[in-house]
């Protein structure tokens, strides 16, 4: 195995070390989250948090945990870094994106600290590329506080069930509206287009309702330019969970389970459209 | 207007929707007694088509608002003018319908001036599609089919299996008819050049037609991309297309007929210019349903919001149509030159050129290309002289009106057709000052 004969060794010490026989995994998540080109990423014990924002009103997470990989060791308590994730992307698919079956590209991924680059060793069929990618200084990441006691409404979808809706949705509207409520009609999906509105209605007894836990009837408007980012993780996933808060504050979970059958998720949480909700007030 | 299309049908629907839009960007939507018309004219008003829906069609048709209690003028059904690209996304992928989709509404909403298309589908999801439409009265194409010799039907797996051979950029194809046989080739224009350009030719026995009719031998050519939609939607019916022709200049028409629905899309045809200056025809016009309009003040007022709202276009027209100068001599030396020009090199003046041109050639009917390849090597050709350029230009105009003088269809109001006169009598009249000033706008733009 190529990569066990790698030059890691030797005295050098790493605060993060990881290894993975199918790069695949980790780069379709990062995919799922990629929507501006640079993400910080977070490494504890229990694995790597890759975060992107945009225009400070939207934060997506996609969670690597530990057990995905074969190898991953982190020497301190937390490791932060902040990166070009379309150069990460580009380098964990070197090999190419498209795969055939029985190949698959093995990584190796060690950073030694604050300053250095993340290295990246890449073999597919005895071939090996090394990838040094240059970090930068992590940004404060934004703190949603989008704490599970204050959500209002709960509702578990399958994804199949959204996928049509996100990939019809007008784009000639400003906003998506989402009203959630325990009467109808349950979940509602609006967009106000220049041709016209357009409302998508699941009722409760759906079979793509999972689970449908709404308290009060809530109806809040989020930017559709920033929603639309989140297709790509719904279109991973199998498993969707649309949350609430208090303020109106919207977490979207998608469960997303690999080739493996090893379940991850990829958090999105969107901020209400302020303007409107001042007009409607 | 209420009415109800079932899963199976829904297919059918869609797929119409879908021949229309290769049409235009808008379509009427057309509820009458017996069923629903949905109707399109493209801009250049050479191709046009109208397919009905007849009540069978529907698991529930109501053309009325409704209830009893409603006023009379609510009974009325309106015509609707529809942005095609709004309702397309509605039937998207016309094959999913047909899996997702247990039923479809469609209904109109006089009082908020919208029509509903809802989509009740699996999983108990529904969507609910509210668009807004303008209200205005239909245009009509006036062709009498059965005055046509030639008649030709067959069925239409057969015709796409025809059409399938010439190349998607393809754009017009030549049909050429003898008792004895008929013949579909790709239409190549003169200036093209042969060693680039592929030709295709298809020959058909009389045998293979259902049925089989030529008064007279003819060769005419019409725009695929309209054909291709039809063929489209045929497949959805599986019914056999019967072709209505007549000499070439004459429209084309291609029909669908079933016991639910008809379809007809009818085409300009190219005409040959030699035998052309003694058949000029006069425009003629139709008066959609302006009797039924005249009925209520509702009605009445939303079609002359809708003239009004037309009517600056027109005025654009014609002042556009107004800046032709007189014909003189000089014009015609000019046509000589042109045609040497190889329209290859002039591909890059696309986006001035053509919008001028558009408006030129709005008021005849013609196919669309034919004249962008002409218009655009007059206009480069000749850059360097304003004076030549007003030239050219009144050649365009009488170049359309001898070549394309098959004016089928045309306007549909009599404020409209006033405007119409009104174009064509500026043009005998232009002044010099109009000359002018199509000398300033043209160095503007070359």
């Amino acid at each position: 195995m190529p990569l066990s004969t790698q030059p890691p060794a030797s005295g050098e010490r790493y605060v993060l070390t990881a290894s993975l026989d199918n790069a695949r995994h980790l780069s379709s998540l990062l995919r799922a989250v990629h929507f501006q080109d640079h993400a910080t990423c977070f490494a504890t014990a229990n694995g790597i948090k890759v975060t992107v924002e945009d225009a400070k009103c939207l934060q997506a997470n996609a969670f690597i945990q530990a057990e995905i990989f074969q190898e991953f060791a982190v020497q301190e308590e937390s490791v932060m870094f902040r990166i070009n994730l379309a150069v990460l992307l580009d380098c964990l698919t070197i090999f190419g994106s498209s795969s055939l079956p029985g190949t698959s590209t093995a990584l190796r991924m060690c950073y030694r600290g604050y300053g250095y680059p993340l290295m990246l060793f890449l073999e597919e069929g005895g071939v090996v590329t090394v990838c040094k990618i240059n970090t930068q200084e992590p940004e404060e990441l934004l703190d949603f506080d989008f704490c599970s006691t204050n959500v209002v409404n709960k509702i578990i979808l399958q994804s199949e069930g959204l996928r049509e809706a996100f990939a019809e949705l007008d784009m000639t509207s400003e906003v998506l509206q989402i009203t959630m409520s325990p009467n109808k009609p349950y979940f509602r999906l609006s967009t106000f287009g220049n041709a016209g509105s357009a409302h998508l209605d699941y009722p409760r007894d759906s079979d793509l309702m999972e689970a449908f836990h709404c308290n009060q009837t809530q109806t809040n408007r989020y930017k559709i330019s920033l929603l639309k980012p989140s297709t790509k993780a719904l279109a991973l996933s199998c498993k969707v969970s649309i949350r609430t808060d208090t303020r109106g504050f919207l977490s979207l979970q998608y469960m997303i389970r690999n080739e493996d059958g090893q379940i991850c998720f990829v958090e999105y949480y969107c901020c209400p459209d302020e303007d409107v909700t001042e007009a409607d007030l | 207007m209420k009415c109800v299309i079932g899963g199976g049908h829904l297919r059918v629907f869609g797929r119409a929707i879908h021949a229309i839009a290769r049409i235009s960007d808008e379509f009427w939507f057309d509820p009458v007694e017996k069923g629903l018309a949905l109707r399109s004219v493209n801009s250049s008003r050479s191709a046009c088509a109208y397919i009905f829906f007849s009540s069978m069609f529907f698991q529930h048709y109501c053309w009325t608002a409704g209830s009893k209690s409603c006023q009379r003028e609510k009974q009325l059904p309106l015509p609707c003018k529809l942005i095609i690209k709004s309702v397309l996304p509605v039937f998207r992928c016309v094959n999913m319908l047909e899996r997702n989709v247990e039923k479809c509404n469609i209904y109109t909403n006089i009082n908020d001036r919208h029509i509903t298309f809802q989509l009740i589908c699996k999983h108990g999801i529904v969507k609910t599609h509210n668009l807004t439409f303008q209200e205005c009265d239909p245009l009509q194409a006036v062709f009498a089919k059965h005055m046509c010799p030639n008649v030709l039907k067959l069925q239409s797996r057969l015709l796409t299996d025809i059409m399938i051979h010439f190349p998607m950029s393809q754009e017009e194809v030549t049909l050429a008819v003898t008792p004895m046989k008929v013949c579909f080739k790709s239409y190549t224009e003169e200036d093209t050049d042969f060693s680039k350009a592929m030709h295709t030719e298809i020959q058909l026995n009389p045998d293979e037609f259902d049925y089989f009719q030529v008064g007279v031998d003819s060769e005419v050519t019409f725009c695929l991309k309209e054909l291709r939609g039809l063929l489209a939607f045929s497949e959805a019916t599986s019914t056999p297309v019967s072709i209505h022709f007549d000499r070439s200049g004459k429209p084309i028409a291609f029909s669908i007929e079933d016991m639910v629905l008809e379809a007809s899309f009818i085409l300009a045809t190219l005409s040959d210019i030699e035998n052309e200056t003694a058949s000029e025809q006069p425009p003629r016009f139709s008066q959609g349903q302006d009797s039924k309009s005249e009925k209520t003040s509702v009605d009445r007022d939303s079609n002359s919001e809708a003239i009004a709202s037309r009517k600056p276009q027109w005025n654009g027209n014609s002042q556009n149509t107004e800046l032709v100068a007189p014909r003189s001599p000089l014009a015609k030396q000019e046509i000589k030159i042109i045609p040497k020009i190889s329209n290859k090199d002039t591909t890059g003046t696309e986006g001035t050129t053509i919008t001028e041109t558009d408006d030129y050639t709005m008021l005849e009917a013609r196919p669309t290309h034919f004249d962008y390849h002409k218009s655009k090597l007059l206009h480069t050709g000749i850059g360097f002289c304003t004076w030549c350029i007003t030239c050219v230009v009144s050649y365009l105009y009488k170049y359309c009106i001898f070549q394309f003088h098959s004016l089928f269809f045309g306007a549909v109001s009599f404020k409209e057709k006033d405007a119409i006169n009104h174009i064509l009598h500026s043009l005998a009249t232009a002044s010099d000052t109009e000359e002018d000033s199509v000398n300033m706008q043209r160095s503007q733009v070359l």
